[in-house]
């Protein structure tokens, strides 16, 4: 089931290369296929996930059967080290609470990524495979409990990015590209050191052997004492921490490690950016609540403060930047970095609150930026500039656009009633009640504030009022006597056609529906988060040692 | 004075040699299959002399296979007086040289500027062999003599190669810089044999180790000896301070010999590398306290660390793609270094393991490099732009390969590197810090490495044509298979790995 | 301490015997001989030839050849004659071993000879042809 969730994309892959590079048509169908039935496999796992099953830890007796669910897990590589004993990676896939919200986000935000680049007009062969490379590897990321093979798909994902953001992607795209990559590289070179660091210190209970098993490494009582990230070894392990999360930061991005990030949204096309916003930064948060911290619990105590300083930061900094843009697109980006500090600030809480928000804000955060970047791609479509300032008025010649932007922007500034609302709420209530992160919290607040600014001045700039004298576009008055608007080297569409409504009623209709009824997703992780908290909670620690 | 030997230690003599040719077929066989393509080429007239040169030599050197693969049966040991050994390493090598040796053939016979440059190809052939010969020789050389021969026949081979294309002023400036700084360095590596020599009066190099381990010796003659030692090899593996005749001859060079010195003439090198340092000067082992506070293996890691930055580092200036890959392989000079200074079988099995990768991703690098140039006659990075519309497959395959050497996964590049930094975080907390610098100068070379694809598909080509550039069915269908098997050993790189760990087997170093 | 020489105190007499016979020689001869320079005497010598212009001229490159071949063979007489020594003891597989190794040299020399390179004049000296045209037009010929 996992298995075929992931390949899914590839199989359809394989299959484009064998279509001729002529048949648009026939590449993007066959895409859209496979995306949907991912969404459909995605829907079969949440239908058959039991929610009373924690995950993270393996339970007791050190065989995952009974916490994870889904699991296929199967003896890939055996090498043989000598005195070192023998190197196991195993191809070894499973869902707890953390990853199956993640599994559903991905597939939802891939199809809607197939839907969007219908407008890609260039190469449409080479952007189709690349596209299902990427959804390939962001759904083996989220499913992967071996971290050899995370670590494989995470590495998966940059070449596509790369050639995805270079090709297809704005005038300044080489630049933006090879950010990206040597940005993500420079945080995933130190994980691969990790990674090898926890292989030769973990021992998998059941064979005796070392592991690369993820499962295995959040047990800390199968630790080596003395092995080089061993109980022991306090500074190394410290070491570890700091640059395995310095690793999945520069993916969240978190301030400083952020400047990637508006570069890459603005040159890339308008899926990538889905995409990107949409799956790809949560797999940073992901990765510190599956690696970065119940591995390294201990550290993970000491450093809460310091995570929660930096996920203000973010929020703070990333509303203040958004103010200031000009750019609608650069806007968004830095609102993501915004969005995605609360998640920082959840986590550094780590209590039962704060981790369900921080989780339940990614999967949240998933679909209002992708929601607001679809938006934001609509409107260059048709005028071929996001500047704010060329716009004015729009609403009453966009009505349909106008409300949409309107529900997105409010759920991404928090309204209540919108889904954006619960998990920022939570996260506050769950900063506020632990005693580290109270007053961390209370500066956070102001990004409310800022956030609420930047969006509704932006709203208010472009839809409201009348036209300036340099917009984007001119107002002539039609046979029929009404003024109509006329951009600038225009298509001729106005309103959002089907396609485009296709792709954003789902959103918006999730949006509503999980800002009333949040269950059917926060359901699904209560009990791997509270695990997750116990798992990180000092008085585990305690036990363990 | 001397006395004729009697007529039973004669014997003796003779049946210790005849005893030995049963042990020496394949090299045996290669030194006739290099005389035998010398005949050929006296022997053939006509115009597709140059082809059937080439498939003669192809399958000549397939056969070795057979010979080699005999050797699996024999017992490990030494031959000739203590000359040669036979062990799974060597067998290793011995693969490993006959392999690089095709694939520099298939390559040549790929490249369309030999037909254009060269009028006599005969001797090229015949040389490609004596090299695979001579490297074959240093991969199983145990006397400081032996492996003095050994390396002066893959070198003198190597000048003349490198100056194949004679009208070519940069061809022959690379022969000539090669042949200077070879003489240079292999004059300081016999200056340090005669230090070994001095101190122990042997040179068969187990005898060597054994001698330092009884009678000790004096630290600052050993580390004057290893240094110049090190002057030889280091020439050989292109390593940091030994290494500026690399980027000239590799520009120079025929691209197919270019690939074959960066793989095949660095894979001897570090052949003989392991082989001296693990079993004739081992480390620690002297009963004296280093007054410097050095040994070799400090000098080792001084190397790798500056081979791996300075490779790095220069390669990002770099407008030619073969002066670009020349500077790369300074650096995997580096990281290979890196598996040397573990010192054990892990170690050993990584350098091994990555030298198998490397010969994979780089060999194929430069067949696409050369089946590009056929087509556009020209190596420079601008001339690669807009390549990927007009030649998809060798876009795409070239960027596997690329990849690959920045140790991306899933690719073999991205193992070998895994392995290497494995055997080092196995040593504890150790040598991290070379680690740290492995992976940070690996993130700096992303960036050269990637401007190759960038101008391939990110850019548009300079002349818009938009004629599609075909390299050929068999080219398609090479690249296609390397690209295959560089993610699928990748993804499943046990036969690999097993092979590699089998293989460092050393005969002499169960003694310690 | 032992008295007697090593191995390498042998090599050392030899060195200072060595550097006392030449200097010894010079000095001697500094010492006997009249002193009255003319610029015959102090010429260079070069086998009775007149010397005439400067050393860097260039030279046949056919000179080198004849050379190494003469000295391939010169030195395969140096190995053969402590073969031929013990010849009687050795038996036939000593002779196939000098079959062999005569056998490579003589390959040597059929391919200098049927390369040309033993012709001292050639009957047609070649005319230097242009350079080639590059790959790429070369290339584009074929197809």
């Amino acid at each position: 089931m996992l298995s075929l969730i992931v390949f899914l994309p590839v199989i359809a892959g394989l299959i484009i290369l064998a279509v001729p590079s002529s048949q648009k048509q026939i590449i993007r169908i066959v895409s859209l296929l496979a995306a949907v039935v991912q969404m459909v496999l995605a829907v079969m796992i949440w239908r058959g996930y039991d929610p009373s099953l924690a995950g993270i830890t393996a339970m007791a007796g050190g065989m995952p059967e009974g916490s994870f669910q889904f699991i296929e897990r199967l003896p890939w590589i055996s090498l043989d080290l000598g005195n070192m004993g023998s190197m196991n990676i195993e191809y070894f896939l499973g869902v707890d609470g953390l990853s199956i919200t993640m599994v559903i986000l991905t597939a939802l935000v891939s199809t809607i990524g197939v839907l969007s680049s219908w407008t890609i007009k260039k190469q449409v062969k080479g952007y189709f495979l690349l596209y299902n490379l990427l959804a390939t590897a962001m759904m083996g990321c989220f499913v992967a409990l071996d971290f050899f093979l995370f670590y494989v798909f995470w590495e998966l994902m940059l070449l596509p990015m790369y050639f995805l953001i270079g090709i297809w992607g704005g005038p300044n795209r080489e630049y933006a590209a090879i950010k990206f990559f040597l940005y993500t590289l420079f945080g995933s070179v130190f994980m691969l050191l990790v990674m090898i660091g926890l292989y030769f210190s973990v021992i998998d209970p059941l064979t005796g052997n070392h592991t690369f098993s993820l499962v295995a490494m959040a047990s800390q009582e199968n630790y080596i004492k003395d092995a080089i990230l061993g109980p022991d070894n306090a500074m190394w392990r410290y070491v570890a921490f700091i640059v395995l999360f310095i690793g999945f930061a520069i993916k969240v991005p978190m301030f400083p490690f952020h400047t990637w990030l508006p570069d890459a949204h603005v040159e890339a096309p308008t899926p990538i950016s889905v995409i990107l916003a949409g799956v790809l930064l949560k797999l940073g948060t992901y990765g510190m609540m599956r690696i970065n911290f119940p591995l390294f619990p201990e550290v993970f105590q000491a450093s809460m403060y310091v995570i929660g300083v930096f996920g203000a930061i973010n929020i703070i900094y990333g509303a203040f930047c958004a103010l200031a843009q000009q750019d609608l697109k650069k806007m968004v980006a830095y609102s993501s970095i915004s969005h995605m500090g609360y998640v920082l600030l959840g986590l550094a809480a780590a209590n039962s609150e704060g981790m369900t928000g921080a989780l339940y804000q990614m999967f949240n955060h998933g679909t209002i930026t992708a929601m607001l970047f679809l938006l934001v791609g609509v409107i260059y479509d048709r005028a071929h500039t996001r500047q704010i300032d060329k716009f004015g008025g729009l609403a009453s010649y966009m009505p349909v656009y106008a409300g949409i932007v309107t529900v997105a922007w409010f759920a991404s500034l928090g309204l209540p009633g919108l889904s954006g609302f619960i998990s920022e709420a939570f996260v506050f209530v769950g900063a506020f009640s632990s005693e580290t992160t109270r007053y961390i919290a209370m500066v956070s607040v102001l990004g409310i504030v800022f956030g609420a600014a930047y969006l509704l001045w932006s709203l208010q700039r472009m839809f409201l009022g009348k036209r300036k004298d340099d917009a984007a576009y001119d107002l002539v008055t039609g046979p029929d006597g009404q003024e109509q608007i006329h951009f600038h080297d225009w298509n001729g569409k106005l309103d959002l056609d089907g396609r485009e409504l296709a792709m954003l009623i789902p959103l918006v209709v999730i949006t509503i529906f999980l800002g009333i009824y949040p269950m059917p997703i926060m359901g699904l992780m209560t009990t791997t988060v509270n695990h997750l908290v116990e798992v990180l909670s000092p008085v585990m620690m305690a036990v363990v040692n | 004075m001397f006395e004729l030997p009697s007529g039973a230690e004669i014997q003796s003599i003779i049946s210790i040699l005849k005893s030995g040719l049963g042990f020496f077929i394949p090299e045996i066989y290669l030194s006739i299959l290099f005389m035998g393509l010398i005949i050929l080429d006296l022997a053939l007239k006509g115009r597709n002399k140059s082809g059937i040169l080439g498939w003669a030599t192809l399958i000549g050197l397939g056969g070795s296979f057979y010979f080699i693969a005999q050797q699996h049966a024999m017992q490990a040991g030494e031959h000739f007086f203590g000359m040669y050994v036979l062990d799974e390493y060597a067998i290793f090598f011995k693969y490993f040289f006959v392999a690089s040796g095709m694939f520099a053939v298939v390559a040549t016979l790929a490249d369309r500027k030999f037909d254009a440059e060269v009028k006599s190809i005969g001797e090229y052939y015949a040389l490609v062999v004596a090299m695979v010969i001579g490297m074959v020789m240093m991969a199983a050389a145990s006397d400081l003599l032996m492996i003095f021969l050994a390396m002066e026949l893959v070198s003198l081979s190597a000048y003349i190669l490198s100056g194949y294309f004679k009208r070519d002023a940069r061809s022959s400036e690379a022969a000539l810089k090669y042949l200077v700084y070879g003489a240079v360095s292999s004059g300081l590596m016999l200056y340090g044999f005669s230090l070994i020599y001095g101190m122990t009066a042997e040179t068969n190099i187990l005898k060597i180790s054994m001698e330092l381990a009884d009678h000790g010796y004096d630290p600052l003659v050993m580390i004057l000896a290893t240094l110049l030692i090190m002057a030889g090899f280091g020439y050989k593996i292109g390593a940091f301070p030994f290494h500026f005749w690399s980027p000239d001859v590799y520009e120079g060079a025929p691209t197919p010999i270019t690939a074959y010195l960066s793989v095949a003439s660095k894979a001897a090198g570090f052949a003989l590398l392991l082989r001296f340092f693990y079993i004739a000067v081992p480390h620690g082992v002297s009963p004296y306290e280093d007054i410097l506070g050095i040994d070799w293996l400090t000098l080792l890691v001084i190397m790798s660390v500056a081979s791996m930055i300075y490779g790095n580092v220069v390669a990002i200036w770099q407008k030619n793609v073969k002066r670009l890959l020349a500077y790369s392989s300074i650096a995997h000079a580096g990281y290979l270094l890196l598996g040397v200074i573990v010192m054990d079988e892990i170690g050993t099995q990584a350098v091994l393991f990555y030298l198998l990768s490397y010969f994979l991703m780089n060999y194929a690098a430069f067949y696409v490099v050369v089946l590009i140039s056929n087509r556009t006659g020209s190596e420079t990075l601008d001339d690669y732009r807009g390549l990927g519309s007009k030649m998809p497959l060798a876009g795409a395959a070239l960027t596997v390969f690329l990849i690959s050497l920045v140790g991306l996964p899933p690719t073999v590049g991205f193992i070998g590197k895994l392995m290497i930094f494995s055997a080092l975080l196995s040593k504890g907390a150790l040598y991290i810090w070379l680690a740290l610098i492995g992976v940070l100068t690996s993130v700096i070379s992303l960036y050269y490495y990637m401007l190759i694809p960038l101008n391939m598909f990110l850019r548009e080509s300079l002349e818009p044509n938009e004629k599609s550039l075909n390299p050929g069915f068999l080219a398609q269908l090479m690249m296609a298979v390397l690209m295959i098997l560089t993610i699928w050993f990748g993804l499943f790189f046990e036969p690999l790995s097993e092979f590699a760990r089998y293989s460092s087997a050393m005969f002499g170093l169960s003694l310690y | 301490m032992d008295q007697t020489l090593s191995e390498f105190g042998n090599v050392f007499v030899f060195f200072l015997l060595g550097v006392v016979f030449v200097a010894g020689g010079y000095l001697t001869a500094r010492m006997l001989r009249p002193s009255r320079p003319n610029p015959v005497k102090t010429s260079t010598y070069e086998c009775g030839e007149e010397a005439v212009g400067s050393a860097w001229v260039k030279f046949n490159i056919r000179f080198y050849v004849v050379a190494l071949i003469f000295i391939i063979f010169d030195v395969e007489v140096v190995f053969l004659f402590p073969w031929a020594t013990v010849f009687r003891q050795l038996g036939s597989f000593a002779l196939v071993e000098a079959l062999v190794f005569a056998g490579i040299l003589i390959l040597g020399l059929v391919y200098a000879w049927v390369k040309g390179d033993l012709d001292w004049v050639r009957p047609t000296p070649s005319v230097p042809k242009m350079p080639e045209m590059p790959a790429s037009k070369s290339t584009s010929q074929r197809d």
